[in-house]
């Protein structure tokens, strides 16, 4: 589908490049076309009225607006084509140095790791509470509302999403390029203590 | 500097018992919890052979590419430990006459790389088009005139081959589903408590075939019908 749609949009800019040629043709020669969708016959139309238009078989030298094609195509890109943190698409750096913090070292993704490449897989992570934290072998990836789609290398790795107040969500996940892995982590209420119920 | 060695033997050992090796899966309570079960000798055996749909689920690699999936479990007697080993499988297919033995995770990773790099990506538009021409127009070809009229064109788009690898044909791709397979893969060795895992027959799959299960445990031969 996304070739049909690469191949719609060059006939359409060839369609429009067209459009617009100085070349001799009879005055009574006026012309308006419109075409609903391109077509590997309609482009075919094209390139033979470019070619022949140099025939000389008029005397008036003129503009004229050739056919103005319409297109309507489809395409859909693969890749995120966004990433909240910045234009990291197809940039990967692999791991961080690691963050000191008060509570000591520890490793994290720098940033863009995550984005689409074409050697990646997909990871649709859909996590509640968004809030939570997502940890991807051990190190931090980030909140689950910035991931919604993470791209890693093909691999396996140990996905934990976690929250204050609930459990740990944890799953050993397996990424292949080309392929999308659809996750759900529903974190669920850690069981709290109720005061004075097992008073006598 | 004998103190370096212990520390080195430690070290050593550590590594040996932290290697990760085959997990398998969950077994259930007993070997009942499998819809083909049976006790042999103290030993309890349960399999389930995992429909499309269900390996499809249970796996990012596309295990249905090449083989069936049969997920066995192993109960041991309480005080004898069992040698759980592939090789005591056999898968066989009554119809097609066909005995197949389980075949290894990198085998079969490497048998779902090469059929991935061998995949190409066709595909097959139809387009439709409509040409509207109002007022007459001289046509140079033919050197006449035309009235306004609507010209109609169809054609079909054919795209082959895509812009980067096909999916999951990489060498990473191969060690990922190597993973995979291996850790969900039933455990060898010697089981002194439950064991269960997948075990991976190169068949092709067919629907309505009788598929039976054989298991040889010492000199008995332990055969499970899959429904």
């Amino acid at each position: 589908m996304r070739i049909a749609g690469f191949l719609l949009g060059f006939l359409f800019l060839l369609s429009t490049g067209a459009g617009a040629q100085t070349t001799t043709q009879p005055a009574a020669s006026q012309t308006e076309s419109a075409t609903s969708q391109t077509a590997p016959k309609a482009s075919s139309d094209v390139q033979k009225e470019r070619d022949n238009s140099g025939a000389d078989y008029g005397h008036k030298l003129h503009l004229r607006l050739g056919p103005v094609f319409l297109g309507a195509g489809y395409s859909r890109f693969s890749g995120p084509g966004y990433y909240p943190f910045g234009p990291y698409d197809s940039y990967s750096l692999g791991w961080g140095p690691p963050f000191w913090s008060p509570w000591g070292a520890y490793p994290f993704f720098a940033p863009g790791y995550f984005g689409y490449g074409s050697a990646k897989g997909e990871v649709r992570l859909s996590a509640e509470p968004k809030t939570a934290e997502v940890y991807l072998d051990h190190a931090f990836a980030g909140p689950a509302d910035h991931l919604k789609n993470m791209w890693l290398e093909p691999g396996a790795y140990d996905l934990s999403v976690s929250a204050p107040g609930h459990e740990v969500f944890r799953q050993r996940i397996y990424v292949l390029s080309g392929k999308s892995l659809k996750i759900t982590a529903r974190l669920a209420a850690e069981p709290q203590l109720i005061e004075g119920k097992d008073k006598p | 500097m004998n103190w370096k060695i212990g520390v080195a033997i430690i070290l050593a050992s550590a590594t040996v018992l932290m290697a990760d090796g085959p997990k398998g899966t969950e077994p259930q309570l007993a070997a009942s919890g499998y819809p083909a079960h049976t006790e042999v000798n103290g030993v309890a055996v349960g399999a389930v052979l995992l429909t499309a749909e269900q390996a499809r689920r249970t796996f990012a690699s596309d295990v249905n590419r090449c083989c069936l999936v049969v997920e066995v479990a192993v109960y041991p007697p309480k005080d004898k430990p069992l040698n759980v080993s592939l090789n005591d499988f056999v898968l066989r297919i009554k119809d097609a006459n066909l005995a197949e033995k389980p075949s290894s995770a990198k085998v079969i990773a490497g048998s779902l790389q090469k059929k991935a790099k061998s995949d190409r990506d066709v595909t097959v538009s139809p387009s439709y088009g409509v040409t509207y021409q109002s007022g007459r127009g001289y046509d140079p070809v033919t050197g006449t005139t035309q009235g306004s009229g609507v010209t109609q064109t169809t054609g079909v788009l054919v795209g082959v081959g895509q812009r980067g690898p096909n999916p999951a044909s990489t060498d990473k791709d191969r060690s990922a589903m190597e993973a995979e397979l291996s850790e969900k893969g039933l455990p060898e060795g010697t089981a002194s408590t439950p064991v269960a895992g997948y075990v991976y027959f190169p068949v092709s799959s067919k629907k309505n075939n009788a598929v039976q299960l054989e298991y040889k445990l010492g000199e008995e031969k332990v055969v499970l019908a899959l429904p």
